[in-house]
């Protein structure tokens, strides 16, 4: 039995290691396909890496996409949308612990200053691009903007901006400076001074620090 | 690794120790010695600072050191605590005792620590993480009649309280109980001094504005410190603030116009009266705390609803930001809230000391 295994074996052997070299040969030719296969893919996948790097970084580039037009006067259809504009909205810039003007464009109300207000403050508080802090409480709402002809302007916000505040002098200073330099930047022979309301109430203060119970001013 | 660590040690041998004086200006910057987290300076730092004319003999084989210096010989032993003073037949023990490094005696901060006061009659203190060593004559502040201390009534109004949390850190760490438990530490330190003291709330209970002015004004206060917890939109904001009401601060009340402000335009002067005594005292916490901080410490001019209505010098103090680590941590400790108490305490002896000063009679000219 064992010699007949012996010999039924030995010429399998043969056969087999015939069998390996063409099977070696038909790897090697099917490895390098594999290689152009694997080495063409990816090429592909880096490039389309790089395209979407690239997107990405473009989005970045344009800190705040232009926002969709608003159109403001709907009762007349006809009429051509104005044109974008430039608003400054002050953010925290956070490595330098400073307000700094953020440069966006909306299309803004060119007759109607209380609605140009309007639309100026929900920027301030809907902003926050990348690398920078509002410093306005995520969900506060602005009721109502209004100017007097004491050029005061009135910001009537959502109890939020109270409720949602995270306290201390440095922020509530930085959270009313904020609002302030806005308003000023945007409104420069318009609008002196800002009073600050929540729900149509006027308030003493939004964090316990600062007297807010009067129309403010900046230095000048 | 290897660069990280000699980089590392080479700083910490290089640090130097400041000696400052009580207005907080540098009198010497010595390079000291770090050895065991003891601060070592050469023998010639004497010079610097307690006498230009000293000298010194070293026996190298006996290590022994004697400095002559105003009149006086104190031997120091290496490695020994006790030290000898002639004349005067005095020996004081070091805390800390002299060591040599390279062969060369070196003497332990605590030597000047120590050693200053008996010298050159001066107080000294000494802030060992800043490395900041305070020389002040004793008559900086000190009150010449204790009479005048025990007139005093001081008002401390720790913010916040009750349902109004303040701000909190993110460990979950209140402002009301952080200014609390300091406003008791001060209240106890202050009336040491003989000097009165009465907390707008002595508990976590809610106060308004105008009753914590109510109590500030039954109780007679002739100054209110208002103590808080600040919070920043950023962590790296960090460091102790001062504020003063100021209606022409950082943001500002329009001029009055309007006749139907006047009441309350009144109101905001009147604190405004006190604005010169406030600056006063803020300078004075400004110099007291500085010695604890790295960074000269900033007062701020805002208006301000705590103090719209003390008619008295008030001012905020903001001990540390609960939104930085560094500062959290702080007050977290009891060494530097017992540190920041002094400092209060101290600012206040300073300040009633310039305006017994200001308001002291003079003698009458004949």
């Amino acid at each position: 039995m064992i010699d007949k295994q012996k010999i039924t074996t030995a010429p399998q052997t043969q056969n087999g290691e015939k069998g390996q070299k063409t099977v070696k040969h038909n790897n090697s030719a099917g490895f390098s396909r594999l290689l152009v296969i694997w080495g063409l893919t990816l090429i592909v996948v880096g490039i389309g890496l790089g395209v979407t790097l690239l997107l990405i970084e473009r989005s970045k580039l344009t800190v705040i996409p232009v926002a969709p037009p608003p159109l403001p006067t709907a009762a007349n259809p006809s009429d051509t949308p104005p044109p974008p504009q430039e608003v400054n909205l002050f953010l925290l810039d956070a490595t330098t612990l400073t307000l700094v003007p953020i440069k966006i464009e909306r299309r803004l109300h060119t007759d109607d200053l209380t609605k140009r207000l309007d639309q100026v403050v929900t920027a301030l508080i809907q902003e926050t691009p990348p690398n920078f802090r509002n410093t306005i409480p995520r969900g506060t709402e602005l009721n109502e903007a209004y100017i007097d002809n004491q050029q005061t302007a009135y910001l009537d916000f959502s109890s939020h901006l109270t409720d949602g505040h995270i306290g201390g002098t440095t922020a509530e200073l930085l959270t009313v400076t904020a609002i302030l330099k806005t308003v000023f930047d945007a409104f420069p022979d318009h609008i002196k001074q800002v009073q600050i309301l929540i729900n149509g109430e006027e308030i003493k203060t939004i964090a316990g620090h600062l007297n807010l119970s009067q129309p403010l001013q900046l230095p000048q | 690794m290897l660069v990280l660590a000699i980089t590392f040690k080479s700083t910490a041998q290089e640090r130097a120790v400041r000696f400052i004086d009580a207005e907080g200006q540098t009198l010497a910057e010595i390079p000291a010695h770090h050895q065991n987290d003891q601060v070592y300076l050469p023998v010639d730092a004497v010079k610097q600072v307690i006498d230009p004319r000293a000298t010194h003999q070293y026996n190298h084989p006996r290590k022994r050191l004697t400095l002559k210096t105003k009149g006086r010989q104190i031997r120091l032993q290496m490695g020994r605590s006790a030290i000898s003073i002639e004349p005067d037949g005095q020996t004081l023990t070091l805390a800390t005792p002299p060591i040599t490094i390279a062969q060369q005696p070196m003497l332990p901060v605590d030597f000047f620590r120590q050693l200053l006061p008996i010298l050159n009659n001066v107080e000294v203190i000494y802030n060992p993480n800043l490395n900041k060593l305070q020389i002040r004559s004793k008559n900086t502040w000190t009150p010449g009649e204790t009479d005048n201390l025990q007139n005093w009534t001081i008002i401390i109004d720790p913010g916040h309280g009750g349902s109004d949390d303040g701000c909190t850190s993110s460990t979950g760490i209140f402002e009301k109980n952080i200014v609390l438990a300091l406003a008791q530490q001060l209240q106890k330190r202050i009336k040491q001094q003989g000097i009165q003291v009465h907390l707008t709330r002595e508990k976590d209970t809610n106060k308004t504005h105008f009753e914590r002015i109510q109590i500030a004004e039954q109780n007679r206060g002739q100054l209110f410190l208002s103590l808080h917890c600040n919070t920043s939109f950023s962590p790296h904001e960090k460091g102790i603030r001062i504020y003063l009401n100021n209606p022409k601060g950082r943001i500002r009340f329009p001029s009055p116009t309007q006749p139907a402000l006047i009441g309350q335009q009144l109101k905001v002067l009147a604190q405004v009266n006190f604005l010169k005594q406030s600056q006063d005292f803020a300078h004075a916490l400004q110099t007291e705390l500085n010695f604890l901080t790295e960074t000269p410490i900033k007062t701020i001019n805002l208006p301000l609803i705590a103090l719209s209505e003390a008619y008295m010098p008030a001012v905020v103090l903001e001990l540390g930001y609960l939104s930085n680590v560094e500062d959290l941590e702080k007050l977290s400790n009891a060494e530097y809230t017992e540190n920041v108490v002094q400092a209060i305490t101290r600012a206040l002896q300073r300040y009633i000391s310039s305006i017994n000063q200001q308001t002291a009679p003079t003698a009458p000219e004949e």
